[in-house]
């Protein structure tokens, strides 16, 4: 077993490692780890198939939890129902950004607003926030972003902070529904979650903080987001917000289908659809609908995302398998001398740490099993463990330019268009928020569930 | 061959730039070199001067991210919007030389292109740069190898493959052996060869 475990770290780290230092697609890095994993860790160091099959987890395909759940269950391994979710959503996402979706709901909120670049600030964050409890957030700031741009050519204002502001909303937003960022989806899948209860705690934190965050930034920003001379808008330049819906019949359908997914989400947890058959649901009417031009549909799903997350659940099986996770456990509670205040504050604001440098999928990934233990070894409430864990990978992102994807879309967007974002002008603002965000966080946990 | 894309690769202090900008003139072809610098400024609004500090550089890695083909490095940005122009120039059928770039990899779809590495001895790299830049042998040395480091980072960075390897170009050159001009004479007599 000692092998096992050191080989299990070696991948691990040497993983970790491959994905931070980007010279090979993050995809291939995970699967080879996974199957070095497979190979080594459980082949010949173990000698397990149980824990190979176990670590596939394929087996989960043919079991009615894994669709119909009605009492709450915990997964191991590959976590399909993530996997399969992902994908869907994707699908759907694909289906709605065609039909022209995104850039009308960005033009009409602007066209609602009259183009006045405060209403325009003020409604792209909560947009952004909203739309991210749903969507990926990569998708939201491509396009937000993008007609956060226009707008600032056609204004002529500087769409920087505008930018940034819609970055973390995003990331804020992703934080409120199991959802709206892979690790909330992970956690949830885990350890047995339901939207509902992702929405009533960390979409409470996410809510509370989304209003102290849009403060925030006004009167951080005030100042830089005005028009040139203060100019009046002249709406008849404007473009019809119509204009971007590119097929009316597509753009009906993907609007019913999000609808459909939306309330499908919410009500999960009563009509006890786990959200593995919500994902294929939602993948399978948009295929359908999209009637020929599925196919281009299913292309353009990133499938190399998907392949992240199965190389990625092998590796972290292989901690979980080996004990090393337990090791990490029993650690946190030895510095925290099982004071819960510290335990929490080490888990949020860890997690926060290493997700502003790190991706944050492995890291929750890895963090999930620990957690676990944690709960059983301390006598915690594992949701108040995973409420701080999500809070901590999911805003701990914002604070530097590559914490999260929707990060790096944001930044690379405006850059391409003239607007280059260093490390400087993104830490001088978004880091400050991101701190206050956590503290009210951490303050929030200590006092709802201590 | 109705176009035609020149793609100069050079190591620094062999003359490629010269040997790229006489091989402009006597095909009477424009050269794209700062010009891109330029150009992108005037469409970006960006200051010629934030672009040439970004210019031919890679990214570190430890501080950037590639997220879906999009990368928060201000470098990749950059380097991304000079691919796009040359592609679109290339696109568009005009006929230009470009220096650098990654052009023979990014432009190798395009028929017309003719790609070239130019090398040289490191003596007479070391004896031109000691004359251009008006300065000692050892800095003319260290400033050869500071420059070769930083272009071989950015192509291999953007390429995935070796900077100056020979099977990457149709020609590859030591400006040492015939000069300049003889070099320039060489490839004039290569190029027109092979647009016949």
């Amino acid at each position: 077993m000692a092998a096992a475990s050191i080989f299990a770290v070696i991948i691990f780290v040497a993983m970790f490692l491959l994905i931070v230092l980007d010279k090979i697609e993050r995809h291939i890095v995970t699967l080879g780890c996974g199957a070095l994993t497979l190979i080594v860790v459980f082949g010949i160091c173990m000698r397990s198939g149980k824990a190979i099959l176990g670590t596939l987890a394929v087996g989960d395909f043919f079991k009615k939890d894994f669709w119909y759940q009605v009492t709450e269950s915990e997964s191991k391994g590959i976590n399909w129902a993530t996997i399969i979710f992902i994908a869907g959503m994707m699908i759907m996402v694909e289906g709605m950004a065609k039909a022209g979706f995104f850039r009308w709901l960005c033009m009409k909120i602007a066209y609602m607003v009259k183009c006045r670049t405060i209403p325009i600030f003020i409604t792209f964050m909560i947009m952004s926030a909203v739309l991210s409890m749903f969507i990926d957030s990569i998708t939201v700031i491509m396009f937000l972003a993008a007609v956060t741009i226009e707008l600032a050519q056609l204004l002529k204002f500087n769409p920087v902070p505008m930018i940034l502001s819609e970055i973390f909303c995003a990331n804020l937003g992703g934080s409120a529904t199991m959802c709206g960022d892979p690790p909330n989806i992970i956690v949830g899948t885990s350890l047995g979650f339901s939207f509902f209860d992702f929405l009533t705690n960390t979409g409470l934190i996410a809510g509370i903080c989304l209003i102290v965050s849009v403060v925030f930034f006004y009167f951080v920003f005030r100042k830089e987001i005005v028009t040139e001379n203060g100019a009046e808008v002249d709406m008849s330049k404007f473009p019809n917000p119509s204009e971007a819906i590119t097929n009316k019949k597509d753009f009906i359908t993907s609007s019913i289908i999000f609808g459909m997914a939306v309330i499908l989400l919410v009500s999960h947890s009563a009509t006890h659809l786990t959200v593995a058959s919500i994902g294929l649901f939602i993948a399978v009417i948009t295929l359908i609908s999209a009637g020929k031009d599925a196919l281009s549909l299913l292309k353009k799903v990133d499938y190399k995302t998907v392949l992240f997350f199965i190389g990625l659940f092998i590796v972290v099986g292989g901690l979980e398998e080996t004990g090393i996770l337990e090791y990490i456990a029993q650690f946190i509670e030895s510095i925290s001398h099982g004071n819960v205040m510290l335990m929490i504050a080490i888990i949020l604001w860890i997690s926060a740490l290493a997700s502003a440098f790190v991706d944050n999928i492995p890291f929750a990934a890895t963090m999930v099993p620990v957690i676990q233990s944690l709960a059983s070894t301390s006598g915690v409430d594992i949701s108040t463990l995973a409420w701080a864990l999500s809070i901590g990978t999911d805003i701990g992102g914002s604070a530097t330019p590559i914490g999260a994807s929707a990060n790096v879309v944001g930044t690379s967007v405006a850059a391409k268009n003239g607007y280059p974002i260093g490390w400087g002008k993104y830490c001088a603002k978004l880091a400050p928020a991101t701190i206050i965000v956590l503290a009210i966080s951490t303050a929030y946990i200590f006092v709802r569930y201590l | 061959m109705s176009q035609l894309i020149i793609s100069v690769g050079r190591e620094f202090g062999s003359g490629g730039k010269v040997i790229a900008e006489k091989l402009a003139k006597r095909f009477n072809i424009p050269i794209y070199d700062r010009h891109l610098i330029t150009e992108i400024a005037s469409k970006t609004g960006l200051t010629a001067g934030e672009i040439e500090k970004y210019n031919e550089t890679p990214a570190s890695r430890l501080v950037s991210r590639r997220v879906r083909g999009f990368s928060n490095s201000i470098e990749d940005n950059i380097a991304e919007m000079q691919f796009d122009f040359l592609r679109k120039k290339a696109e568009s059928g005009e006929s230009f030389v470009v220096l650098g770039r990654c052009s023979e990899t990014k432009l190798r779809d395009f028929d017309g292109l003719v790609s070239i590495f130019v090398t040289g001895d490191t003596d007479s790299k070391i004896k031109r740069v000691m004359k251009v830049y008006e300065m000692p042998e050892d800095d003319a040395r260290d400033f050869i190898t500071k420059k070769d480091r930083k272009r071989k980072r950015y192509h291999n960075y953007h390429v995935g493959m070796h900077w100056g390897d020979s099977r990457l170009y149709d020609l590859t050159i030591n400006s040492s052996k015939l000069g300049i001009d003889g070099t320039v004479d060489i490839l004039e007599s290569y190029i027109r060869a092979r647009i016949k």
